[in-house]
């Protein structure tokens, strides 16, 4: 699914999709047909489910969910798991920049002072997305589009920018 | 697996082929019962190459023939029409006071108050795509925006934007239907059209999409999705892996390409061992590039 | 007295032009032909990925987008040292080549046939003004069928591409090195069954269409006719094993043919919608900047020039420098060279896949150097393409384009020579000039396609002049 997608406002429309999907699922005989619908539905019922939880929480500042390793989709997102230990890297703007993603480097970039691993997320294909690339801080941009959705739960947190 | 008549059918290929198919197939069967009447339809060429067109000719289910027989009065297109000169632009404007869907392809040029593309001279005077738009626009039925140009600019508003193109959209304050891609799959226009003619517009999407066709990402139901899971990606053009380490954009695409095909449906990008390029997702191509790239990381290095 | 007809649109080309033609005597004194569209492609190549130039520049042109992914290829491989392998350029030129059928077949039926034939007028798209349709009923309800039927073969032939190029129109399958997938046995079956059934439809019925129409109007191998300066980049040529298969680069002006040499191509923007700094440049030098306020001008479409005249290209200047079809330069000429061409591409094919060799892949992990320039000329559909372009920091510093388009429906420049489509309009007999089927039937004999004329370029002056595109 693509996690940009996710918000409130969407609300609507994914419970459109999960209708549309449930309705095909009482015509479509082929059971590989049916596996994929099912997987497509599984992962607009876990987003349902982060907007009950992340709107269950609206009271508190939003605290950077961090959580190593990827996701499970089955299972609820990890809003306030502290990080890791091990994972407490700091990276300089400079740093970042490194990590673009290319020539055997990893794809990181920084949100809200957190630094994420991007290398192998599905939306980052060629460490970049939507014209954004890998090795920056994209704090802004991430507020832009993607306020108020649990995406960054399901990113590995590997460290800390440096404020300055 | 279906296996009457002895032949094995996938279910969802046929669904493919149906989703447009069979709507056609009742609005055919409607027209000559004379339960459903056909409707004019204006096809507008704006600033763009004109491949949405092309593409609606190489359609096959159904095809130009019958969209032109059977469903519609096809009144105006740039590329088609048999007049020209001042007799094709005042049958292009005797339509508006009828009722009309008006289909549009391309971006609406901007600059110098639109006078980077000129449509056409009526009475004398120069014909903007702007203006043309605008007037067709506000008393069309229905406005169907058809390929990347005319959904959002597409590559005719491609930075730095010379032309300062906008989408149809930009222009108009009334719902337009939108079919990005580039170009539009004839399926998708046709099956839009047919649903239209039937049942009046289509279930959207927030962003004005048919669900019909764009609710499912090309991710979803790519054929190589084992290879992106396992994390096996190919290093060049014409690997059988997964792409996305090139550069694929299906995990941000939301189209049926992987299930319907193309061009009788014997072939797709991905199918061709090319990375999807994002071409029916808002922002193509800006937003979509680089398209092809050979030094991204695979493996991290420790 | 002179009168002045404009036509705008002129229906049935791809893209947006204007024809403005001085009538005296019945006869067309003057002529400009003005293209209508610009977005610049140029521009917007500027700080892009090389490698997507070749996906990019597509989207120039919706009917004749492989021919831009083809040039944009070889401008890409001589920039960045890759010659490729022989099975992948039968591979490319098989794709090649089926968009040569979609658009010959498609500009012949659906561009050229309404202006010689009456097509069924209880469909609005075929009301004709004119009354000019000459063909008794019998053979004009032959080709009215030829009409209907042929859509099914020019979709066919985009079906061929697709086998190979994944989708059309904008195909994925060319790219540096050939092109991206494996022709396995059971793809080039398909493609030649497919062949064979486009061959069998030109053979037995396009070209007795054409010679139906050259019949009824015999006047149109009087009239069109232009400078006479024939210009090809080359295509399906120069291959190790093969040999040419059709045309190499050459010229022909004066009963002379000569080699075509690259260096000696200009572009003019005298009369066009661009800044001039001074009024011509050779392809790597300028890019102007468009300025519609810019006085006389009246066109986005440059003035191409070799050795400083323009020049005709296309169907009919391919087959006169092959030596396969030399009966004359005319509008009727120029429309009979283009069925005839369609069935030489369909020949040239089936010698293609005969030599392919099942499975073959061409492709390689490419690298793009810091700074590099390369050129990629070739002969498409509607005539000569060129795509020049310049890397720097691993980036498209600078891109041209030249369409086939630009060269047939260029504007006139400094010398006061015309564009080679106006030329081909002067002395054309109009017999109601408030009809005046004439102009559009010689401008549409040159396939123009105004898309790709005005892509691009951004610079010079505007003169009356339509564009084309390859």
């Amino acid at each position: 699914m693509r996690v940009q997608d996710f918000s409130g406002k969407n609300l609507d429309r994914i419970m459109a999709e999960i209708n549309y999907d449930i309705s095909l699922l009482y015509v479509v005989p082929c059971i590989y047909t049916r596996n994929l619908i099912l997987n497509h539905l599984i992962d607009r019922i876990s987003m349902v489910e982060s907007v009950a939880v992340a709107m269950s929480q609206t009271v508190q500042p939003q605290i950077l969910p961090l959580q190593p390793g990827v996701t499970p989709i089955a299972d609820p997102p990890a809003l306030m798991q502290p990080m890791a230990p091990g994972t407490q890297a700091t990276f300089t703007l400079q740093e970042l920049s490194r990590f673009d993603g290319k020539g055997g480097n990893p794809a990181y970039v920084a949100v809200n002072g957190i630094v994420y691993d991007v290398t192998n997320n599905a939306t980052w294909a060629a460490a970049t997305h939507f014209g954004l690339t890998a090795g920056k801080n994209l704090t802004n941009e991430f507020a832009s589009c993607h306020a108020g959705q649990p995406i960054l739960s399901k990113l590995r947190a590997v460290g800390k920018l440096e404020t300055m | 697996m279906n296996t009457s008549n002895g032949s094995i059918t996938c279910p969802e290929y046929k669904a493919r082929l149906n989703t447009a198919a069979s709507l056609v197939e009742t609005v055919k069967t409607q027209i000559r019962q004379d339960v459903l009447r056909k409707r004019n339809l204006v096809w507008l060429e704006l600033t763009g190459c004109s491949g949405n067109i092309i593409s609606l000719l190489d359609g096959s289910n159904p095809d130009f023939k019958y969209l032109i027989s059977q469903m519609t009065h096809f009144i105006y297109n740039n590329s088609l029409l048999a007049s020209e000169g001042q007799n094709a632009m005042e049958q292009l404007f005797s339509i508006p006071g009828s009722d009309y869907i008006l289909a549009v392809e391309g971006a609406v040029a901007t600059k110098n108050n639109g006078l980077y593309n000129i449509i056409g001279r009526l009475n004398g005077k120069w014909i903007t795509a702007l203006e043309a738009v605008k007037t067709l626009g506000e008393k069309a039925a229905h406005v169907i925006a058809i390929g990347a140009c005319a959904t959002h600019g597409g590559v005719s508003a491609a930075r730095p934007n010379p032309a300062k193109c906008v989408s149809v959209q930009s222009v108009l304050n009334r719902k337009v239907i939108k079919l990005p891609g580039c170009p539009c799959h004839p399926d998708w226009f046709m099956g839009t059209i047919a649903h239209i003619l039937l049942y009046g517009q289509p279930e959207l999407d927030s962003r004005d999409r048919p669900l019909l066709f764009y609710s499912t990402l090309i991710h979803d139901r790519c054929p190589r999705r084992s290879y992106f899971d396992k994390g096996i990606f190919a290093e060049k053009l014409g690997d059988k892996t997964c792409m996305f380490k090139l550069g694929c954009r299906g995990p941000v695409t939301r189209i049926d390409c992987p299930i319907r095909q193309w061009n009788q449906y014997v072939n797709w990008p991905i199918e061709d061992d090319t990375p999807c390029i994002g071409c029916a997702q808002f922002g193509f191509p800006d937003a979509m590039e680089p398209f092809i790239s050979y030094n991204i990381t695979r493996g991290v290095k420790k | 007295m002179s009168k002045k007809i404009i036509i705008n649109p002129v229906t049935r080309i791809s893209g947006f032009m204007e024809i403005q033609a001085d009538i005296e005597n019945n006869r067309v004194v003057d002529a400009r032909t003005e293209g209508l569209l610009f977005r610049g492609f140029e521009k917007m190549l500027h700080g892009r990925n090389p490698f997507d130039a070749v996906y990019f520049t597509q989207r120039i042109c919706g009917i004749c987008s492989t021919a831009h992914s083809m040039a944009s290829t070889l401008a890409l491989e001589d920039a960045i040292g890759v010659i490729p392998a022989e099975q992948g350029r039968y591979l490319r030129d098989i794709l090649h080549g089926c968009e040569f059928l979609q658009n010959h077949i498609r500009h012949f039926y659906q561009y050229t046939l309404p202006d010689f034939v009456k097509l069924p007028e209880d469909y609005p798209l075929f009301k004709a003004e004119h009354s000019d349709f000459r063909l008794p009923k019998e053979k004009n309800d032959r080709l009215v069928k030829d009409y209907f039927d042929s859509l099914d073969l020019s979709r066919s032939a985009h079906e061929m591409l697709a086998v190979l190029g994944g989708k059309v129109p904008h195909n994925h399958g060319v790219f540096i090195g050939g092109i991206t997938t494996q022709a396995t046995a059971d793809k080039i079956i398909k493609i030649k069954s497919i062949l064979h059934s486009i061959y069998q439809f030109i053979n037995d019925r396009m070209l007795s269409d054409v010679y139906t129409i050259a019949e009824y109007y015999r006047d149109y191998f009087y009239i069109g006719r232009g400078y006479g300066n024939l210009l090809s980049f080359g295509c399906f040529n120069g291959y190790k094993n093969l040999g040419t298969l059709y045309v190499n680069p050459l010229v022909y002006i004066g009963g002379e043919t000569s080699l075509f040499n690259p260096d000696n191509i200009t572009e003019q923007i005298d009369y066009a919608w661009y800044k001039d700094k001074q009024s011509f440049s050779k392809p790597l030098e300028a890019d102007p900047e468009a300025d519609m306020s810019k006085p006389h001008a009246y066109s986005w479409v440059k003035a191409p020039r070799y050795n400083g005249l323009p020049f005709e290209s296309g169907p009919l200047a391919r087959q006169w420098l092959s030596g396969e079809y030399r009966n004359g330069i005319s509008t009727m000429d120029r429309t009979i060279a283009r069925v005839l061409e369609a069935r030489k591409v369909a020949l040239i094919m089936n010698t293609l896949l005969e030599n392919l060799i099942p499975g073959v892949s061409v492709q390689k992990e490419y690298t793009i150097p810091e700074t590099a320039v390369g050129k990629g000329l070739i002969d498409t559909t509607r005539g000569a393409l060129g795509h020049w372009l310049k890397i720097n920091n691993q980036v498209i510093s600078f891109y041209q384009i030249i369409t086939p388009s630009a060269w047939n429906l260029s504007t006139r420049s400094s010398n006061g020579l015309k564009g080679t489509a106006e030329q081909a309009l002067i002395g054309t007999p109009v017999r109601d000039i408030n009809n005046p089927v004439e102009l559009g039937r010689t401008v549409r004999s040159f396939d123009p396609c105004v898309s790709c004329a005005t892509h691009i370029y951004t610079g010079g002056k505007h003169i009356n002049t339509i564009q084309v595109i390859p």
